[in-house]
């Protein structure tokens, strides 16, 4: 052994010297080339999804009626499209948290000036004319001198109602029953367990649009057709499978020690699931509300199919006449309600975003 | 306090029978401890005991009332789990307080008593924290503070120490202890540790595949194990055991011959490390590994019956590697069972062969 690696020792010094700063530098600028151009690609792939929403927004707030104006967007974009571009440069270079900071800073100061000297002259909140005045498609109308065959809008209030009383209903009842289900799955042993987890998939997979001609019929038949409570049912149907799926996940995932100890605490099996088990899985439960309530907010297809009186509009279907209604007359009021049916639904998530992040980390487990 | 018994209890889950038949009375009192191997069935008679499992057959009693249809909440029994299972959404504070909203407990009483059960463990600071807050020391204190404020007529310990380390487990189990002797609460601790359940437990109850197989003093386990099986078990370094065959006064095991008195036919002697040491007389063998442990020498010998362990008390090393020696012992340390039954047959014993 020492005989042999005696050669390969003294074989080192007679190697070239090694330039080990150009070594670095090169390193140094191959790592400064794949940053900036993946911050490059990431930023051309996100600028498709920002800006309709960004779109939305301008437009909402400055289009006018009948007037096709696109100046203004564009006016808008040469300030976003630079801020973005000024934001990513202020983080690039930033060499510490306090530059950071005071790079970011000035950026939005600078942009807060451009967009009031390039935008703000054009902004207004004469689209939102939705929100107090119920016969808005006439009055949008009439500004360019039609004035016959407007749809009867009911009060926007009432159908943001509606959506409110559908998506929380819906909400209430799958948390209720996925909690209570869930927790029976994962703790109780019973005939046909395992085949009845393996058909809550299954039963998510289907396209729900499939069944529609036969919920219509059911829904008719039962004399639930046109109401908010047959809508709600059928959404609670389509939404539990995979609510207790993800439940299920949560209960799996707390000790049973601590419910055996509360029970030789004193509690009931009620109380124990009560006091010590659901407030563990209470992340669990918040984020399945949040993603059920979007989706009975944003819920379309149904309420299109089984609700017909106007009093029953939610804002998916309110949504949907407006744009049919005055869409080729004052897209400004268009996109208006665009923005007042998006903005709970991005409250809800900003709040809830913490609880959401959770399903993916905590939550499903076979 | 309570006195507890089991008479002919059996356990079954579906097809697997746990516990088929268990006898056994644990003393007002008394401090016992259920010792044997994973899946020995000492876990599943805790929990019988809990009341979170129903027996399948046969009567548990506390004091003489029959219990089995009895339900865990109204047991009036302390648990403590291996994993403390505390409350992760509580306090400390209504973590121990727990289970005196159950009972109806008036608000000024309930906190007096969380505040006695919280001093006589130590985290009377600790109230305000979450249990996440805790070391596990601090956490299996809450623990037992909480099992220990409702005044349970039993104390049930689920291998409370496993999930301390070292230097802590040597502190809480003279804690533990001395909390038994000052509150004489009818004890029972289940472990797989035989160094735990012989340093704290009055009695000690040596499970197998379900069934009991001594029970005893740490002594009486210790120096009269009444079979292989507790022999093997209780002891560290483990007992040697030397099987072979008694004939006319001697006992071949590998052609080495030892004078045995009280046994023929197959048997197995039992030598216990500590209890063999050098000399000029004895079986011969060749040491061929030298574990110091602090205050004793572990010396693994190859003898013709195969590897030996002998402990020498002293920290000095005295012999080496490669070393040929004699291994001798004292006539009444030895220990012989019969090999097919794997009983002690009592009274006999094998001397170092000349």
């Amino acid at each position: 052994m020492v005989t042999q690696a005696a050669p390969a020792m003294t074989m080192a010094p007679s190697e070239p010297e090694i330039d080990w700063d150009s070594l670095a530098s090169r390193a140094r600028l191959a790592r400064r080339t794949r940053a900036v151009v993946l911050y490059a690609f990431l930023i051309a792939v996100s600028l498709p999804i920002i800006l309709p929403y960004f779109w939305l927004v301008t437009i909402a707030f400055s289009a006018r009626t009948g007037v096709a104006e696109t100046a203004v967007l564009w006016r808008s974009m040469a300030v976003v499209v630079p801020v973005i571009v000024g934001f990513w440069l202020a983080a690039a270079l930033a060499r510490n948290r306090r530059q950071l900071w005071f790079g970011f800073a000035a950026v939005a100061a600078v942009a807060v000036v451009a967009f009031a000297l390039l935008v703000g002259p054009d902004l207004h909140l004469g689209n939102f004319i939705f929100l107090w005045e119920p016969d808005f498609a006439s009055v949008v109308r009439s500004r360019v001198g039609e004035v016959k065959g407007a749809v009867q809008f009911p009060n926007v209030w009432h159908a943001f109602g509606n959506s409110i009383l559908i998506a929380g209903a819906q909400t209430a009842i799958v948390v209720t029953v996925a909690s209570l289900a869930a927790y029976y799955l994962s703790r109780f042993q019973f005939p046909g367990r395992s085949s009845m987890l393996r058909s809550l998939l299954v039963l998510h997979a289907f396209p729900v649009l499939t069944l529609i001609v036969p919920m219509f019929l059911m829904l008719y038949w039962i004399g639930l057709l046109d109401t908010l409570f047959g809508v709600i049912l059928v959404l609670v149907a389509f939404e539990l499978p995979f609510a207790i799926f993800i439940m299920k996940g949560f209960f799996d995932a707390v000790p049973w020690d601590i419910e055996m100890s509360a029970l030789t605490d004193g509690a009931s099996r009620r109380q124990a699931f009560v006091s010590v088990v659901l407030p563990q899985v209470r992340n669990g439960i918040l984020a399945v509300a949040v993603f059920t309530f979007i989706r009975g907010w944003e819920e379309y297809i149904f309420v299109f199919t089984f609700l017909i009186r106007n009093s029953n509009w939610t804002m998916s279907l309110y949504m949907y006449w407006v744009r049919d209604d005055v869409m080729g007359v004052d897209y400004g009021v268009v996109s208006a309600v665009g923005v007042f049916y998006l903005v709970p639904s991005l409250i809800l998530y900003m709040a809830a975003q913490r609880y959401l992040m959770q399903m993916s980390v905590g939550g499903v487990k076979g | 306090m309570a006195k507890i018994e089991f008479r002919h209890v059996s356990k079954r889950f579906g097809a697997v029978e746990v516990i088929p038949d268990m006898d056994l009375v644990i003393e007002d009192g008394e401090f016992a401890a259920l010792l044997g191997p994973s899946g020995c069935g000492k876990s599943t008679s805790l929990f019988m005991l809990a009341g979170i499992y129903l027996p399948s057959g046969g009567e548990l009693l506390f004091d003489g009332h029959l219990v089995n249809e009895v339900e865990a909440r109204d047991r009036n029994v302390g648990i403590v789990f291996q994993s403390y299972a505390l409350y992760p959404h509580m306090s400390v504070r209504d973590n121990i307080l727990f289970p005196l909203r159950f009972k109806k407990t008036p608000r000024d009483e309930a906190l007096a008593r969380v505040k006695a059960a919280a001093d006589l463990v130590r985290v009377t600071e600790l109230l305000d924290r979450r249990p996440s807050e805790l070391s596990g020391g601090q956490q299996q204190r809450v623990a037992l503070a909480r099992a220990l404020v409702k005044k349970p007529q039993l104390l049930l310990l689920d291998e409370p120490l496993s999930n301390l380390d070292a230097s802590l487990r040597l502190s809480m189990r003279t804690e533990i202890k001395s909390l038994h002797e000052q509150l004489g609460v009818t004890t029972v601790l289940v472990t797989h540790d035989q160094i735990e359940a012989t340093t704290m437990a009055d009695r000690i109850i040596c499970m197998r595949a379900g069934r009991i197989e001594q029970v005893g003093t740490p002594d009486d386990l210790y120096l009269r194990p009444s079979s292989l099986f507790v022999a093997g078990f209780i002891g560290s370094p483990p007992i040697n055991l030397v099987a072979g065959k008694a004939e006319g006064g001697t006992f071949t095991a590998d052609g080495t011959r030892f004078p045995v008195v009280g046994a023929s036919g197959e048997i197995t002697v039992g030598l216990r490390p500590e209890h063999l040491r050098f000399g000029e007389a004895g079986f011969a063998g060749r040491i061929t590994q030298i574990e110091p442990m602090g205050r004793e020498i572990l010396y693994v010998v190859e003898t013709g019956m195969g590897a030996v362990r002998v402990l020498e008390q002293g920290s000095f090393v005295g012999h080496t590697i490669g070393e040929q020696v004699k291994v001798a012992f004292r006539p009444e340390n030895s220990l012989v069972f019969e090999t097919k039954r794997q009983k002690l047959i009592v009274g006999a014993h094998v001397r170092t062969p000349a």
